[in-house]
């Protein structure tokens, strides 16, 4: 420090600044030297000195309030005060602004070089101690908005999180945690779990952790029931160990799989549902072809080939069921994006119809249509209208009496364009009514049995219709026969 | 001449009455059907036959397990034996087997669909021999 030591001398005798700048010169400090106070307190400003000596009694600006001034803009430069007149009186009162030391004229070098050496050591001191409280003030605030930001970021998330110290205690939690807890009084921190959760197996879980004597476990997944008990939450937990290994508390993520659940459980009704509609079909054909290979039904060749027959139409029926799963699959995953562009459905059903006729002749159903010839093209996919009416219309025909009929009706009402299948077919009782649209549903009967079908038309059909944004509904007697009816949203005009 | 054993078929699956029908009627019965478990129970009330093949699952699902604990509570009729089929017992993994589940499944024997032809007649042959006995 001694080379870098900036001393300033401030008295108005010239003996005293030209003597001690020579002698503190020699010992390698770098002096600067002020006739009268004003003067030295203007070097202060320009420079910053590590020691300062002070004449009491100068002209202008006395020592006194110098030593003030000085002390204003650096608290931590060392004033040593110098003068003639020495009393107690003096000293005291200079202290008390803030001098360090105290050094009457007339003085030796040496005892100058004493002085200054333990002025600048306490300067050196002052100085390290400002440092670390400006360090530790700094770290202080990063604590500060440290904790803040983690409040803020478990304040913001959807899962769950609950930190508990060693003895059970919360610490720290988040509004979520709050909500899936329903917990009461989540007010002040600071007391046993129990006090805010009244979830038996979660505090169980959280009290495992930490009473556990394992080192090695990182995290502990549990589903827990919550008190509304359709929710199920999963429950992370994992301790928070010190350095050793040694726990210091338990951080608790919650999660609500509640939705996942359920999906789960659709999914595997679902497959369960197809594997079973898949299995009857393939059983059937094995079946058919048993018959045939074993020889035990003693059938001639024109006999096996009418049970081959039953064995072709019935691997048809699963193709078609095969096909429907995979539509609805599409629609579902949206693997392939509807091709929307402006469609006339009136060409439409005529092509269906078209296409249609062999079938309804076979079944014996006459087909007419009534379709409204100004009606607008809609924003709709060519393939899912096709599917749609397809749908619909061989429905009617199936599902229809002997020498019945199919009537096609088309016309705007207000906002759509309604289409309606009406058939003279042995209708949907208002038991299956409400069941109809859904995955595989067949109103099994007497009469639909005979029926083939993959109970997959409607869901396809109603699916369709709800991603054109429009509504299919359905009236029926039964033995008299069913109107379904098909909204279809007209397209905006630009203009 | 002994006089022909009739045995009544029950299944809502057409392709399955007749595949049954066919190799039945080629090994010397004489065989009824029903569509449904209602009509099954009238087709035993009136034709009294010496065995029922009968499905599982029907048009109820549980149709099967109910046509049989009614005919095995009839004090007429609970001797007629009968022979369960079901097409989704793999599908499942819901196994069964006569001796955990005979106190409540009241059948006398199960077979998974498709029935093999060979193993139907001796399941049937094995079924009546028994009722002779």
């Amino acid at each position: 420090m001694n080379t870098e030591a900036n001393i300033l001398i401030v008295d108005d005798e010239m003996g005293i600044r030209e003597g001690c700048k020579r002698a503190l010169s020699e010992e390698g400090y770098a002096v600067d030297a002020a006739e009268d106070g004003k003067t030295g307190l203007q070097k202060v400003k320009e420079k910053n000195y590590d020691l300062i000596l002070v004449d009491l009694m100068m002209p202008g600006i006395g020592g006194m309030e110098l030593i003030k001034k000085v002390h204003h803009c650096d608290p931590e430069i060392i004033t040593v005060v110098i003068t003639g007149n020495a009393t107690i009186e003096t000293a005291v009162e200079a202290t008390k602004l803030g001098a360090y030391d105290y050094l009457p004229k007339p003085f030796s070098p040496e005892a100058l070089s004493v002085v200054v050496k333990r002025g600048l050591e306490k300067r050196m001191l002052r100085l390290e101690a400002k440092k670390l409280y400006a360090e530790r003030t700094q770290k202080m605030l990063e604590l500060v908005n440290e904790r803040s930001r983690l409040r803020t970021i478990i304040g913001c998330m959807a899962d769950g999180v609950l930190v508990a110290n060693l003895e059970g205690r919360l610490v720290l939690w988040n509004a979520s945690s709050v909500k899936m807890l329903k917990s009461k009084g989540f007010d002040i921190a600071g007391e046993p779990l129990e006090y805010y959760i009244s979830n038996e197996p979660l505090i169980v879980a959280i009290k495992e952790i930490l009473n556990s004597d394992d080192q090695d476990f990182s995290m502990i997944s549990h589903e827990i029931p919550a008190q509304d008990e359709k929710v199920i939450l999963m429950a992370n937990i994992a301790p928070v160990r010190d350095e050793d290994g040694k726990i210091l508390g338990a951080v608790t993520v919650l999660r609500d799989i509640t939705a996942l659940k359920e999906i789960n459980k659709i999914k595997s009704q679902f497959v369960s549902m197809v594997a079973h509609e898949l299995r009857a079909p393939m059983a059937a054909i094995k079946g058919w072809l048993e018959v045939v290979v074993s020889g035990e039904a003693g059938g001639d060749a024109e006999q096996n080939k009418q049970w081959l027959q039953r064995a072709m139409d019935r691997s048809d029926s699963l193709l078609a069921l095969v096909d429907d799963l995979l539509v609805i699959n599409r629609m579902e995953t949206g693997k392939v994006a509807q091709k929307m562009g402006p469609v006339k459905i009136n060409d439409i059903i005529l092509k269906i119809v078209d296409l249609l006729g062999p079938d309804a002749e076979k079944h014996k159903v006459s087909i007419a249509a009534e379709l409204a010839e100004d009606l607008p093209s809609i924003q709709a996919d060519v393939r899912d209208m096709e599917k749609l009416f397809t749908n619909l219309i061989s429905n009617a025909i199936k599902y229809n009496r002997k020498n019945g009929s199919v009537f096609l009706e088309g016309k705007v009402e207000g906002n759509f364009v309604c289409y309606r299948i009406k058939d003279t077919g042995i209708g949907i009782s208002a038991e299956h009514l409400s069941c109809i649209f859904d995955d595989f549903y067949r109103a099994d009967d007497e009469r639909t049995k005979k029926i083939p079908g993959t109970g997959l038309g409607l869901t396809i059909a109603s699916k369709i219709v709800n991603s054109h944004f429009g509504r299919i509904e359905v009236t029926s007697e039964p033995d008299k026969g069913s109107i379904f009816s098909v909204f279809l949203p007209l397209e905006h005009r630009k203009d | 001449m002994t006089l022909k054993k009739r045995i009544l078929l029950v299944d809502d699956d057409l392709d399955f009455l007749e595949m049954h029908k066919v190799v039945l009627v080629n090994h010397g019965y004489e065989v009824i059907t029903a569509t449904s478990a209602q009509e099954g129970l009238e087709k035993v009330r009136a034709e009294m036959p010496d065995l029922i093949v009968l499905d599982l699952m029907m048009e109820k699902h549980d149709a099967g397990f109910s046509f049989s604990k009614q005919i095995k509570s009839d004090p007429l009729f609970k001797k007629i034996p009968i022979l369960m089929v079901t097409a989704v017992a793999d599908a499942t993994g819901f196994k069964f087997s006569l001796e955990k589940d005979g106190y409540w499944m009241k059948t006398d024997e199960f077979l998974d669909k498709p029935v093999e032809p060979a193993v139907l007649i001796s399941k049937v042959e094995k079924l009546i021999g028994e009722k002779e006995d």
